[in-house]
This record gives structure tokens, C-alpha cells and sequence, in this order.
């Protein structure tokens, strides 16, 4: 025996019995009796549906046996197991319709029978919205009444929809269990055919909410398979006609899931998503979900203190912090690693090293946070994009302010959070949690290692995260503006900047520093309406500025009109916003016709008579200032880099540890841009002046090309 | 999917014939014309019955002579010549894998050839019983490369890669003497017992043939699979473009031939920079795009996403474009017309293997120590000539389609476990595959693989047996120019899903794959041969048991010979589209088609009828499941 011989004599089987009930209903009633479901609009509708014929004699339901009857092919290929499955399902409706003949009510609680339309219409909006995440179709017998009770109430307790056939009802009454519409569990009935019942909730589904068209069979299989959140489990042993219906089920998209491991194996029936054998059933839950895709939402974090957005833009103050974690004077790092599957549990939250409780008050510590993630979809290019989303995730919880990203982390935790018991671990939680929910399209298990010894935070930034960090950097220094077709938009920051929009290019990555043109198109991937929208360049306004009609647009709509028009290489015309979160701020030196460029860790002064800070209170914001610019480490060395004024030449002044930093990388942009060897050594650095004068002799000196270029102003 | 619309073959001969309007504009010599001139052909080399191994013939067999002046009868001659055929491809394949292993031993972590999959060499070492354990990965690499190269000359023992089959497949080739020795040994071997005066006995030497093809698919070719893998990169899904759209007319377009993946790996990469681009775009182009025939384009699209221009018959319709800028070739399949053809357009033709130097090319040679050199070279010289092209004469139908690509067995694997329910099920294996066989949801595959032949209208039956299985629920693995066909006509769009019968169309949407998966290069059947190895482990049938067969409907080579040889005597049912050179043989014709099964479980199958191979083959497939009752 095959699963085709199996399927086809379940098949044969209900094809008789429905021809028997239908001839003894005309043998009684005659051919003219009218026939109907109660309480819907759609007739029979999962014939309506599938055929585009409304039934409403017992004669049109003896011709529509006949239309059923072509769908019934015995060729060994898949689409004849389907098409007798569906034919299995419409026979069963058929079947259940006579029951109804005359008015009659065949069902009596706790069995519903047939469902009203109304009902539906209930169940549709909290099923498109996800708030029912799924729909459970249990048939058969379950080892024991506490199985059935325990199978049940572990659906119920994720929000699913349960309905029920066959025995399993009778082992709830047993155990006295509540069941009902209101509390999302519904028995159908007794009878196997009894199913057709839920297969008309998601057909009326897709006619209701899909916008089907009746006879569209195609395009009703289509809507059931990519939208209808619906399983089987299929409990006891099979028999012909469950399997049968089972093919029906598959056949609009629904797994099932069955605990015949006999018959199972004597019929080879695996297949895989689809027809899966699970001996255990207390393991039905976690299977069905797996095979339906079904990700559950984790609603509440378990942590002491609130986690919502409301919180998002905290400031704890000094005086009100228990503890500092910061990256800019101490090893710190956020990272997430994509490892496989088995070298992941899922949940599994360490922390590696003292907690908050060791820490003195108001000290400055160290700190790692690793979350390793594994799934069939991931891929290493989303790694940036969800270490991106730790900013916003753990500034959203009460009392913990976080900025900056990557190795260049700063997170306080409030004296009010500790006392409320909230300790390392919950940063694991949360993030454990939000990276669950937000991207579980891509995630299947996800664990955090949180790390707060020196001597691990040192490895672990120097010897894992600054090469991760580089390979990523590198990736994207292989890109040009030109070799693309679309730049991003990233409003990440928005719930601090709300008019600032970031417009990301392959060589310019956003200001923030982490928003790299494939961050921004993975993010875009992952959430096609989230941060990171698709910006096209194709209406070009001026190359030598970088300005495009579309980019214009797009910042208009992101910005909800606060700007009008950005530049994408000017310093001095248009030029793009910042926000507050930047990596670098450069400035204009009017002595000496260059700008000078500080990062976010240095902390002395510029020949500018400013500091980081100083120069970012005047420039943040949102808001366009001629002049001045924040922009990422990386885009110091960046050909496009203030093109429209010259390019890198222009540069006078980098504080020493940042001149290291980027000096192979410019050496070779201005060794390609001007053929200038050595660049970076006419650069001048806090060891060498902050004076502007001194800064004058120093260029002088050195022959800096951007003493004989145009002015800037 | 309603916009999802396979190309015709119609739609690419129209194309065609409008690019051989051009030829015909500049006097340009064709295959097409070719073909009138040699037909028909010499029907006593067709049946296999001309014998020129010694210089008292040549002697050709007739009724009225039946034996050669040595005495040897019409089967000799014709077994002699099957040997020295798969002689000349297995050694071919091998000698390429070869070149691979001297590559991976110059291979240095600065480059330019590298150990870009560490973890695949890791696992090979172990297989081969090489410790692994503190060595530095490079020494490692140069450890095994020298290991594969000495293969090729082993004094006694067979070939190491045997040991992936399972055991029962070991033992039978070793019981039927088909186990392959050292490579060059069978090649030595073949060339030896076809000497005047030696072998004349059918069964003899066609069981040679069989050795040698195994020393091909289980040696050098598997060799060449796996050290490109670790060189390069084992394959994995990606997406792409195919057919002779994917040339740009605005842009420099550099073409690349041949089978070796080395060179190309480096001019595409070169292609990718900045600099390059900047010097495209001084000579007034938009860009410079790097597209790929024949084997070499199915390497370097299953590693790098380029696209597929054309397959074997394509190379001349690529230069007549009028806007290819180079056609850069290394090794097999060369047309020696490209040469004269190059000529009359402004097109350079590059040759660069010793092995291959043909008249008329620029031949700068690519060694290990040189190759970033010749990439720069001919990159800069085909950048340089865009302003040499004569706009009248620049014509790229537009016909393009979308492919994903890279279905090495790792990214099968990968693929499979895709679908898997970590509640019930194991990863890492074939299982979930046959899975869907025994089932029945997918009925079986066929390994579809092979060249163009002139005898057969270019791509006919790749791309029309390829429709017709897939709507049957058989699955395709393809390689080599079948890849290719499939890529052209948009079989390897994921979208194709919709032609398919509904058991495979289902197993695509889960997967998340196309129907027809393209598996990578002729060398790469050896992937195949792996994938059948596996399947047979993890379901404990016999390679022979599983409904899986091969198929190379429009070969014409010597290497599909050698490659028709391991694939039937690794236990795969082949079906060809061309006939072998061996009608004049009954006994021999008698030995292939059934004689071997006794030796190996399969044999081959020759079939010119589409519908009729096709249904021959689903007869087969279905056969073999009633044998085993699924």
C-alpha cells in the first residue's frame, strides 16, 4: 500500500457513502427539496468556493456529486491526491448538509456543527491581525483525557484557535473541560465528516477576507496555503478516509501531524512540512507550530521594571546612576553572532563574570553582550541589522539609557532599576525577547552571553567584534555609489531626531556609523515598511553635489517636510542632516581653507575652540547647518567624502587616535583621488596644536593641498 | 504568477537567426554553415567501424570485409574505439582537477588563490585520513593538494574518493574489476590495450571503459569539484540572470569560456573594483559586465552570481553580437572558429592555457605566479577596446531570464533541512528528500546533464524533457550546458514552480527552490554522484534501487562518454539523445544497453523520440519504485 492507494480508497469510500445519502435523501424527499447550511451567505461554501455553483436542490447536489466525482483522478502523481482530498472535503460538506435537511439542528452542545458566518467575521480580525496566531483542527483520540486536556490548554494558553472532532470531545466532557467560541475552543462533532466544518471557516475566510472569487480553486488554495494559519493533529490510529481528508487539508496548505506510527511507517506517509509523525504527544504543540510556521509572540518580558517604548527617550543623569557601562574608556561591545543551529538553545541567557550587585555605585565598568542566533532563513548580513535594533531595545526599558553602537557603547543603569532588582541578566532577556519577536521571520533560537570581566570584554572586542566589524566594513568598501541602483533612507533615530533622515550610500554609510548601505538594505528586507525605505536615484539633479530629484522626495516625505532638498557630497551646499547619534563631526577652519574632524571619544579640543561635544550641540538636531556635518568613521576615507569641495583634501585636523584609525584607508584615497603619498602625515593632530595659527605654519610646513584650493565660503 | 513565462526555443533561434544576418554582413563563418558541409557524415566512423590505430589500415569493416588486416572483427574495432573515446575525456576531466590541485598548492593567505572554505578541507582531510589537529590551514591545504596529485599516479590501491559510496557499491566495483587505479594508470591502460595487437575482446574492454569513465567521475573530476570548492567557495544559492540578454550594450562586456574557474574567479573580481569602473567609464562606458559560457560560466555563476550568456552553441552567436569586447577561454569546448570570427568584429579572444592554444587568439599564459597580472592585462585591453566596436554591427537580443543557482550538495543539504521539524527530525541529511520520493509526492529525479549537439536543434531536449518531467513531479539536477539550457528558458526561475505537477511544485514553495537545480559544471556531475551516494546511505537502498536516473540528450563529447560511463557503472540508468559511436558493433551495442547491467545494475538506454525518452525514463523511474513498493 501506498499513500496514493490509501488516499484514493478513503477517497472511494466517502464518494459512496455521499452518493448512498444523497439517492436515499431523493428516494424520501424527492429531487426538488431544497437543501442548506444554516446562517451563511455562501451556500455549501466550500463547493461554492471550489466549484463557483451555489447548491440549494437535492437534485443540484446529485448533479454537483457528478462535478466532484471529475476532480477524483487515479494517477500516481500528488495532484490527484489533492484533488481527492478536496473531493473527500466537498463530499463530507454534502454529507453534513443532509444533516440539516428540513430545518433540522443535528447538533447539540458542546458540538456546534456547522459555523455561522457571523462567527467568522468575529474570528477575522484578531486572525489577520495575529492576535489568534493559529487555528488547530484535532481529530481522533488522544492517548488518555489528561493528554487531550493538556494538548488543548497548551494551544489555548498561545492564543490558538482549537477545533475539535471525532472522540477528543468526549474526553474533554470527561474532564469536565470548558469549551465554547468565547473561550476560542470548538468542538465541531462526532463525526469525521464533521472537519468540513473548519475547512469552511478558512474557505468563507478566504471569500470574506481574501476577496476569492467562487470557482477560483486555484487562487482559494493559494490564499488558504500563504494566509490561513491552520494544522491538523490527527490523534489515534488513521484510517483511509481521515487520511483522505488529511490529503484535503494539505492540499489548501495545513500540515498534519499524526501519532500513527504504524501506519505511518507501513504506507511510508512522511513528508516533510507536511505529513509528519510525532509518537510523543506532548511534543504536538512545539511540531505543529514548527510545521506551520507559527511563531509565538512573547508578550511579557520577565524583568522587574517596564519595558515599552514610552521609555525609549530616558536620560539618567549621573547623580541617578547605579552603574556605567562605557565603551569610549573601557572594553564594551554589543555583537550578534549567526551560529548553527546546534550550537544554540534557545532562551539560554549566562552571565559571565560579577553582576550589578559587585559593581560599586556610580562606577564605570566594562561589559559584552553577545547574541548568538540560529535559523534556516538567517543570514550573516542581518547580524548588523539586529545588533542596530539594540539601541532602541534597551533604551526601552525603565531606568537604562543606552547610546552609541558596536564597540563604542555607553549604558547606564538607574539607581531606581537596580533597586528594583533589575540585573544583567534581564539586558539578556529583553534582548532575548524583542529579538524573538521582531525578527521571527529569520530567528529560530536565540541565547545571550553577557560578559562583564575585563579580561573577556577585552577578547572578546578586540579578538571577535573588531575583525566581525572589519569584514563587514571591508565588504562594503568594495561598493561604489554608481555600482548600485538604489540608496536606502534610515530614520532610525527618529525618536530623537524626529526631521532627520539619513540617506545611505554604499560610500556613505549613515552618520551614526552602523547603517551600512547593506544594513539599510537588509533592515528594508526584513521590514519592507520599516526604517530603511527603498530610495531610487534615476532623476539625476547635480552629479558634481550629488543632488537627485528622488533622494529630495524621499527626504521630504521622511522628514514630513522639515527639509527640502539634501546634497549627498556637499559640506556646504544642502548638506545632509544630523542627528544626535553621530560617530564624527567635521567642521569648516577658515584659516586654513579645510575642515577639522573630531570623533565622539575624543575629548579635548579642536582648532575649531570646541570640543566634540560643543561642535554636537550646535549641529544635531535635524537640522541643516552649512559647515558642518556629522558623518561615520568610515566615511572619512570615502571618495565622496565633501566631493563637491574637493574631496579628503580638505581635511586638516584629526584627533591622533582617529587619524590611526582611518590612516591606511585615506592614505589610499588620497594616493588615488590626488597621488599623494602619505597623506595622513600632513594632517595635523592634538600633539601637534590646537591653535589655528600654529595649525597654518604646521600645513605650511607639510605642503597641504587644501592651502592652495578655492575657499570653501 | 501570471507575468512568470518561459522563453521559447522558437524566441532564441529567432534570435539566432537575426545574429547570423550579421555573420552573413561581415562573411563571418558559422557552425550552422559547417554542418551543411560535413553532412552527412562518414557512416563507417558513425558505426564506430574505421580502425587507424595502425598504419597497414586504415581499415573499415564491410560485409564483404569483415575483419581488419590484423583479423580483428567489427566488435574489436568498435570496443577499441569506445575505450580510446572515454580514454580521451576522462583524462580530460582528470587533467583539469589536476591543474586545481597545482593551484591550491601555490594557494598563500594573501592571495591570489586562497583557501576561501577551510571547513570543507578540514572535512576532506579527515576522510582521508589526514591529521588535522594544530596544523596551520594552508599547510593543511598544500598537504592535501600534493595527496590529490599523487592520485593520479598511485602506485597500488584505488582511488581515495571511493570510499565516500556506500559499502556495498565499493565492494561490487572492486568485484567488477571497475574500481579505478591510479587516473593516469587507467588512462595508460586504455591506450595500452588498444595497441595494435591487444584487447579485441567486446567484454574486455568495454569493462576498461567503465574503469576509466569511474577514474573521471570518482578521481580527477571529483577532485576538481572539491579543491575548487575549497579554493573558491562551495556553492551556494544565488540569484542570477542567463541568456543573451544579460550583455549590456552600454557597457564593456567581457565574456569567459571554457571549464577551468581559476581565471574567471580573478577577472571578476578585478571587473567588481572601482578602479575598473572608472576606466570603463573613460572609454564612455556605463559599466563592465562579465558573463559566462559553457562550464567556466557555470562555475563562476554558482560562486559569484555571474550571468550565463550562453551555452556551447551560443559562443559564436556571443561574438556576434558585435559587442562583446573579449572572449577570454582556458581550456575545452573552444570552437577553433573563433579565431577567424573574432577577426571580423573588434572583438579579442584570449587565450590562456598551454592546453589549449588555437590560431588567431592573444595567448598569454596563466600560471600560479602570474594570474593577477593576466586578469589586470586582459581586463584593461577589453576595457580599452569598447571604443573599437563598430556600432552598426552591435545587436544583443533581448532575451534574459532569471535563475537561482548553487545547488551544490552542501546547499541541497541546506535546502532540506529547511524543511525539517526539529521536534521529530535529524539535519544534515538527504532524509527529508526521500522523504518526498517514497512518498511519492516526487515520483523521482533525473540527473539531466550534457552539451549541444548540431545532430539535435540546440537545446530542444533539455528544455522540452526538462518541461515534461517536472510536470510529471520528477525533480532535475543539471549540470554543464544542460544547466545552462535550463538557465535560458527560465527553468531556473523559482516562479517555475507553476509548471510543474503538484507534488514538486509544493516541495519548490517549502524548499524554497527552483525544479531545476543547478548543480554547477560538467567536472560537478561528480556532485551528483555524491548526492546518489548519499541518498543511498541514508535510505539503505542500493544506488541502483532508487528512482534516479541519468540522462545527456544532446552530448557530444569525448568527456560525456567518460562522464555516461562512471554515472551508469556507479549504478544510474543513462539515457542518451545521440548515438554512441558503436552501431557497427552488435555485441557491443548489445553489452551497453544490457551486458553491463550484470557488472554494475544499469546500463544505458539510447532514445531519439522525445516523447519516447521521456516516457522511458518516467518508466524507468516508476519501475524502480515498484521494485522497492513505494
Amino acid at each position: 500500500m501506498t499513500l496514493f492507494d490509501v488516499v484514493f480508497s478513503g477517497n472511494d469510500t466517502v464518494c459512496g457513502l455521499t452518493e448512498g445519502a444523497i439517492n436515499d435523501a431523493i428516494a424520501k424527499y424527492g429531487e426538488d427539496k431544497a437543501v442548506a447550511l444554516p446562517d451563511t451567505a455562501y451556500s455549501l461554501p466550500c463547493f461554492y468556493a471550489v466549484t463557483g455553483t451555489k447548491i440549494t436542490t437535492l437534485g443540484e447536489m446529485k448533479a454537483g456529486l457528478e462535478t466532484i466525482k471529475t476532480l477524483q483522478g487515479r494517477n500516481k502523481r500528488l495532484g490527484d491526491v489533492f484533488n481527492s482530498g478536496v473531493a473527500t472535503a466537498l463530499e463530507a460538506e454534502f454529507i453534513e448538509t443532509l444533516k440539516y435537511i428540513d430545518g433540522a439542528q443535528p447538533y447539540e452542545a458542546p458540538c456546534s456543527g456547522h459555523v455561522s458566518d457571523a462567527i467568522i467575521r468575529e474570528l477575522g480580525v484578531p486572525l489577520v491581525t495575529g492576535d489568534i496566531p493559529g487555528v488547530a483542527v484535532i481529530l481522533g483520540k488522544a492517548p488518555t483525557a489528561d493528554d487531550a486536556v493538556a494538548l488543548v490548554k497548551s494551544y489555548q494558553a498561545q492564543g490558538i484557535l482549537v477545533t475539535l472532532v471525532g472522540d477528543v470531545i468526549d474526553q474533554l466532557m470527561e474532564k469536565g473541560y470548558k469549551t465554547g467560541a468565547n473561550v476560542r475552543v470548538i468542538p465541531l462533532g462526532k463525526d469525521v465528516t464533521a472537519v468540513v466544518h473548519v475547512v469552511s471557516i478558512a474557505v468563507r475566510a478566504a471569500l470574506i477576507f481574501g476577496n476569492i472569487e467562487p470557482g477560483d480553486a486555484a487562487g482559494l488554495m493559494k490564499y488558504t496555503f500563504e494566509r490561513v494559519p491552520a494544522f491538523v493533529n490527527a490523534l489515534g490510529a488513521l484510517n483511509p478516509i481521515v487520511v483522505a481528508a488529511g490529503a484535503g487539508a494539505i492540499a489548501l496548505g495545513f500540515p498534519v501531524v499524526t501519532n500513527d506510527v504504524e501506519t505511518a511507517a507501513a504506507v511510508n506517509i512522511k513528508v516533510p512540512k507536511s505529513l509528519i509523525v510525532q509518537p510523543d504527544i506532548e511534543k504536538f504543540n512545539a511540531t505543529s507550530l514548527e510545521a506551520r510556521d507559527i511563531k509565538i509572540k512573547i508578550t511579557n518580558i520577565d524583568i522587574p521594571v517596564a519595558f515599552a517604548s514610552a521609555f525609549e527617550g530616558e536620560i539618567i543623569r549621573k547623580g541617578d546612576m547605579q552603574v556605567e557601562f562605557d565603551g569610549s574608556r573601557v572594553d564594551c561591545v554589543e555583537l550578534v553572532q549567526m551560529k548553527e543551529m546546534a550550537e544554540v538553545e534557545d532562551h539560554k541567557i549566562e552571565v559571565i563574570g560579577p553582576d550589578f550587585d559587585e559593581m560599586p555605585v556610580g562606577s564605570k565598568q566594562q561589559i559584552a553582550y553577545v547574541v548568538e542566533v540560529a535559523g534556516k532563513n538567517m543570514q550573516a548580513d542581518f547580524e548588523p541589522v539586529f545588533e542596530r535594533k539594540f539601541h532602541a531595545y534597551v533604551n526601552c526599558i525603565e531606568g537604562v539609557m543606552h547610546t552609541g553602537q558596536r564597540d563604542m557603547i555607553r549604558v547606564r543603569i538607574s539607581k531606581d532599576a537596580y533597586e528594583a532588582g533589575f540585573r544583567a541578566k534581564h539586558i539578556g532577556e529583553v534582548l532575548y525577547a524583542q529579538i524573538k519577536n521582531e525578527f521571527d521571520a529569520v530567528v529560530d533560537r536565540c541565547q545571550v552571553k553577557i560578559y562583564t570581566k575585563p579580561e573577556d570584554c577585552t577578547k572578546i572586542r578586540h579578538e571577535v567584534a573588531i575583525p566581525t566589524f572589519d569584514k563587514r566594513d571591508e565588504r562594503l568598501a568594495s561598493m561604489t555609489d554608481e555600482a548600485v541602483d538604489v540608496y536606502y533612507s534610515c530614520i532610525m533615530c527618529q525618536a530623537f531626531s524626529p526631521s532627520h533622515v539619513c540617506v545611505v550610500t554604499p560610500e556613505r554609510l549613515g552618520l551614526c556609523g552602523a547603517v551600512s548601505w547593506f544594513d539599510a538594505k537588509a533592515t528594508n528586507q526584513l521590514d519592507p515598511a520599516g526604517p530603511c525605505q527603498v530610495i531610487t536615484k534615476e532623476k539625476l539633479i547635480d552629479e558634481r553635489i550629488g543632488e537627485y530629484e528622488d533622494v529630495n522626495e524621499a527626504v521630504r516625505k521622511f522628514s514630513q517636510g522639515a527639509l527640502e532638498d539634501v546634497s549627498l557630497y556637499s559640506i556646504m551646499e544642502k548638506p545632509m542632516t544630523s542627528c544626535g547619534c553621530f560617530e564624527c563631526i567635521c567642521g569648516i577652519e577658515p584659516f586654513t581653507n579645510g575642515v577639522c574632524i573630531a570623533n565622539r571619544e575624543y575629548v579635548g579640543g579642536t582648532p575649531l575652540g570646541m570640543t566634540f561635544n560643543e561642535l554636537a550641540s550646535m549641529t544635531g538636531g535635524g537640522v541643516q547647518t552649512p559647515g558642518f556635518m556629522g558623518h561615520g568613521k568610515h566615511f572619512i576615507a570615502s571618495k565622496k567624502f565633501m566631493k563637491a569641495e574637493g574631496g579628503v583634501a580638505r581635511i586638516v585636523w584629526l584627533p591622533k587616535d582617529l587619524k590611526e584609525q582611518v590612516r591606511d584607508n585615506l592614505n589610499k584615497t588620497a594616493k588615488e583621488l590626488y597621488g599623494i603619498d602619505n597623506f595622513v602625515d600632513m594632517i595635523a593632530d592634538e600633539t601637534i596644536t590646537t591653535d589655528p595659527e600654529e595649525l597654518v605654519g604646521y600645513l605650511t610646513e607639510k605642503g597641504h593641498p587644501a592651502l592652495t584650493m578655492d575657499p570653501m565660503m | 504568477m501570471s507575468e512568470f513565462k518561459l522563453i521559447s526555443i522558437e524566441e532564441m533561434e529567432q534570435a539566432t537567426e537575426r545574429l547570423l544576418e550579421t555573420a552573413a554582413k561581415v562573411g563571418a563563418d558559422t557552425w550552422q554553415v559547417r554542418v551543411k558541409n560535413q553532412t552527412p557524415h562518414c557512416k563507417f566512423g558513425e558505426q564506430g567501424i574505421c580502425c587507424r590505430i595502425c598504419t597497414m589500415g586504415p581499415c573499415r569493416i564491410t560485409p564483404k570485409a569483415p575483419r581488419g588486416i590484423c583479423g580483428c572483427d567489427a566488435h574489436g574495432i568498435v570496443a577499441r574505439n569506445f575505450v580510446r573515446f572515454t580514454a580521451g575525456g576522462g583524462a580530460t576531466h582528470s587533467d583539469h582537477g589536476r591543474e586545481i590541485c597545482f593551484e591550491l598548492m601555490a594557494a598563500k593567505p594573501e592571495g591570489p588563490f586562497k583557501v576561501n572554505d577551510p571547513e570543507k578541507l578540514i572535512r576532506i582531510a579527515k576522510e582521508w585520513d589526514v591529521e588535522t589537529e594544530g596544523k596551520d590551514i594552508y599547510d593543511l591545504a598544500h598537504e592535501l593538494a600534493e595527496l590529490a596529485a599523487m592520485e593520479y599516479g598511485k602506485v597500488r590501491g584505488f582511488q581515495n574518493w571511493l570510499k565516500r559510496a556506500p559499502e556495498y557499491t565499493q565492494k561490487l566495483w572492486i568485484e567488477q574489476e571497475v574500481a579505478p587505479r591510479a587516473v593516469d594508470r587507467e588512462v595508460s591502460t586504455c591506450m595500452h590495450m588498444t595497441h595494435m595487437g591487444n584487447s579485441s575482446k567486446p567484454e574486455a574492454l568495454i569493462r576498461q571503459a567503465l574503469r576509466m569513465g569511474m577514474a573521471d567521475g570518482w578521481g580527477g573530476s571529483m577532485t576538481g569539484t572539491e579543491f575548487s570548492d575549497i579554493m573558491f567557495g562551495t556553492p551556494m544559492p544565488t540569484d542570477t540572470t542567463a541568456n543573451l540578454g544579460v550583455m549590456k550594450e552600454d557597457c564593456v562586456n567581457i565574456v569567459m569560456h571554457g571549464h577551468d574557474p581559476s581565471l574567471s574567479e580573478f577577472i571578476c573580481d578585478l571587473c567588481d573594483s572601482p578602479e575598473m569602473l572608472e576606466r570603463a567609464k573613460s572609454v564612455g562606458a556605463k559599466g563592465i559586465v562579465v558573463s559566462g559560457i559553457c562550464c567556466t560560466g557555470n562555475e563562476i555563476t554558482m560562486r559569484k552570481a555571474v550571468p550565463m550568456v550562453g551555452n556551447f552553441l551560443q559562443q559564436e552567436n556571443v561574438v556576434l553580437t558585435g559587442a562583446c569586447e573579449a572572449i577570454v577561454v582556458d581550456v575545452q569546448c573552444i570552437f577553433p572558429a573563433l579565431g577567424p570570427l573574432t577577426k571580423c568584429f573588434h572583438t579579442k579572444f584570449y587565450t590562456t592555457s598551454k592546453i589549449c592554444q588555437q590560431p588567431m587568439s592573444e595567448f598569454i599564459h596563466f600560471t600560479t605566479d602570474n594570474a593577477m597580472d593576466v586578469a589586470r592585462q586582459i581586463v584593461e585591453e577589453s576595457i580599452d577596446n569598447f571604443k573599437n566596436r563598430k556600432p552598426d554591427l552591435v545587436h544583443i537580443p533581448q532575451l534574459t531570464t532569471k535563475a537561482t543557482v548553487g545547488y551544490s550538495v552542501e546547499a541541497i543539504v541546506k535546502a532540506l533541512d529547511g524543511v525539517t521539524n526539529s521536534q521529530v527530525d535529524v539535519t544534515g541529511t538527504t532524509k527529508p528528500l526521500l522523504e518526498c520520493v517514497t512518498s511519492g509526492v516526487l515520483r523521482g529525479a533525473v540527473a539531466l546533464v550534457g552539451c549541444n549537439n548540431p545532430k539535435i536543434r540546440p537545446d530542444y531536449l533539455h528544455i522540452e524533457l526538462m518541461k515534461k518531467l517536472i510536470a510529471n513531479d520528477i525533480i532535475i539536477i543539471t549540470t554543464g550546458c544542460g544547466a545552462q539550457a535550463a538557465a535560458r528558458a527560465g527553468l531556473m526561475d523559482k516562479e517555475a514552480k507553476n509548471i510543474c505537477g503538484a507534488g514538486l511544485k509544493r516541495v519548490c514553495e517549502l524548499a524554497d527552490i527552483p525544479p531545476v537545480l543547478h548543480m554547477g559544471s560538467c567536472v560537478d556531475i561528480s556532485r551528483m554522484m555524491v548526492l546518489a551516494a548519499e541518498l543511498a546511505k541514508d535510505s539503505g537502498l542500493k544506488i541502483s534501487q532508487l528512482p534516479v536516473v541519468g540522462c545527456a540528450p544532446e552530448y557530444m563529447s569525448e568527456k560525456a562518454v567518460s562522464i555516461g560511463n562512471y554515472v551508469v557503472a556507479t549504478g544510474l540508468e543513462t539515457f542518451l539523445g545521440v548515438d554512441p559511436y558503436v552501431s557497427g558493433s552488435s555485441e557491443v551495442v548489445e553489452l551497453l544497453t544490457s551486458g553491463i547491467r550484470d557488472w554494475v545494475e544499469a546500463a544505458y538506454h539510447v532514445e531519439h523520440d522525445l516523447d519516447k525518452l521521456c516516457e522511458d525514463m518516467i518508466a524507468c523511474i516508476e519501475a524502480k519504485r515498484d521494485a522497492i513498493g513505494i
